[in-house]
């Protein structure tokens, strides 16, 4: 892969390209199987925050959680046009990035279009991956902080047997995590890893949510 | 527009529906049990305890059917409900089963402890459970099944497909998808259907095996990755291209679709449809640390 095409796979995708250029786009990912990853973990991406909720969670639950992520508790609906602007690293960023806002923040992305200006990770363009993958992302152990106390808190609403359920689920999780974690110090530039690990940073997170949700519903 | 508060310990209630409106069910705890009919009309039969009411209310677009606790504790109620099969069902309950058989609609359902069994549904289709096993059979469109603590399946349907669990197994069976993710953590991950071309097929689990059935006209750009599990195919194939760790990718005919399978510690294996899955650690040990 190299950086003269996989700077471009998000215009790319955004069908910024000429058509010249995008002819020779697709020519180039059909033969060179890193830009062909890349591309669909872009999508994959973009796809996730395409299918992330638009129902707004209950406001009080989720304002504290906005606030530690560092970003306005809601921005105002603007039909602007997609935009996505991904370096390779970057990628990888905004999947764990995504993990948080898909678990606390939905109302931060409107269902459609979708609009991330500008890497939603504090991470050089041509940072090392390890910067990104091992739990450097701004906000979210504070994310997953604040749902762990919504759930130790209202554990008492729900039944124990649920209450078993759930924290039986999180340590599987956290152990997967621990694993991932693990994997990518001993291997940082693996793409794999680190994606994996963003994926089960996003099981986390939607657990917890899962949970919250349950223990606002009950109370 | 109310039209009925049933204090009764037996109901047994008909209302009229148009097409447009759809069913609301809402209880705590029992079942919901959904079956369909050719009349524009819904049927609600329950026999509550005690404790309970059942109330139906119908507005211009949707009609309600829900459960009260009258006095005391938690209450337990059966419905029993004949629906139109164009009705668009959304079924919610806390310690409730839940089953559809016939819908031709979209459906959501979401219970905390209860199973899920849904044959039918056409459009957003969309089963919750979080301990409780959620199975959809002869559904098409955009399909999502989604457990916790439970396995989670999929059979003869198709449309997009995502199947997601946690500490469970993922059984895709005689599904057409154009695309196909199937996650877990804890668990099995099996799909067993056509590889269209031009689809995407994602698989991922942390802790548990990926068999996917490939037929051999298939075309697909297949890419393999685990960190510390196994690849086995049942043919042969020729690898396109190696990376650092364990991955690697592979095209079958024109490479087509994509194929993304992906276990942290699992064996990944490809086996021709019909084949018997090879042997397998049924004694899932789930304290792998």
């Amino acid at each position: 892969m190299s950086d003269q095409w996989s700077d471009r796979l998000s215009e790319y995708l955004d069908g910024d390209l000429t058509e010249a250029e995008h002819l020779a786009m697709e020519a180039h990912v059909e033969g060179c199987r890193e830009c062909a990853e890349t591309l669909a973990g872009l999508r994959r991406t973009v796809m996730r925050a395409r299918s992330l909720e638009d129902r707004p969670p209950a406001h009080d639950l989720w304002s504290g959680i906005a606030e530690r992520i560092g970003t306005p508790a809601r921005i105002a609906a603007a039909p602007r046009r997609r935009r996505i602007a991904f370096s390779v690293p970057q990628l990888l960023a905004a999947g764990i990035a995504l993990a948080v806002l898909s678990g606390g923040s939905v109302w931060l992305l409107q269902p459609s279009p979708l609009t991330i200006a500008r890497p939603l990770v504090e991470v050089p363009g041509d940072a090392p991956v390890t910067q990104v993958g091992v739990g450097t992302v701004k906000g979210y152990d504070a994310a997953v902080d604040d749902l762990e106390r919504v759930l130790a808190q209202g554990r008492g609403k729900l039944d124990s047997a649920t209450v078993r359920i759930l924290e039986q689920n999180l340590a599987i999780i956290d152990r997967a995590l621990a694993q991932a974690r693990q994997a990518v110090a001993a291997d940082s530039a693996n793409l794999y890893l680190n994606s994996h690990l963003a994926e089960t940073m996003r099981r986390k997170i939607d657990l917890l949510r899962q949970a919250a949700t349950l223990v606002s519903a009950a109370s | 527009m109310f039209l009925l508060l049933a204090l009764l310990q037996q109901i047994d209630s008909t209302v009229p529906v148009e097409r447009g409106q759809r069913l609301e069910v809402s209880t705590y705890a029992g079942e919901i049990a959904v079956k369909t009919w050719n009349r524009n009309a819904v049927r609600v039969v329950a026999d509550p305890d005690s404790r309970a009411t059942v109330e139906i209310d119908r507005s211009a677009t949707v009609v309600t059917v829900r459960t009260q606790r009258r006095r005391g504790g938690p209450s337990m109620v059966d419905l029993q409900i004949t629906a139109p099969a164009w009705m668009a069902l959304d079924l919610s309950g806390v310690y409730t089963d839940v089953t559809v058989v016939g819908a031709r609609g979209p459906i959501a359902v979401e219970t905390v402890q209860g199973e899920v069994s849904v044959e039918g549904g056409d459009g957003l289709v969309s089963l919750q459970s979080v301990h409780g096993s959620v199975s959809l059979r002869g559904a098409k469109g955009s399909l999502e099944v989604h457990s916790v603590n439970e396995d989670v399946s999929v059979t003869g349907s198709s449309g997009e497909v995502t199947a997601e669990t946690v500490n469970g197994s993922v059984t895709l069976s005689k599904v057409d998808g154009t695309s196909v993710t199937a996650t877990s953590v804890n668990g099995d991950l099996d799909y067993d259907g056509p590889i269209r071309d031009g689809g995407r097929y994602t698989f991922s689990t942390h802790n548990g095996d990926i068999t996917l059935s490939v037929a051999e006209a298939s075309n697909a750009s297949v890419s393999v990755s685990t960190f510390n599990g196994e690849f086995e195919s049942s043919f042969p194939v020729t690898l396109t291209e190696t990376r650092k760790g364990k991955r690697f990718s592979f095209r079958l005919g024109t490479g087509s679709a994509q194929v993304t399978l992906e276990s942290f510690q699992g064996t990944i294996q490809l086996v021709r449809p019909g084949a018997a899955r090879s042997a397998r650690d049924e004694d899932h040990d789930e304290d792998w640390e």
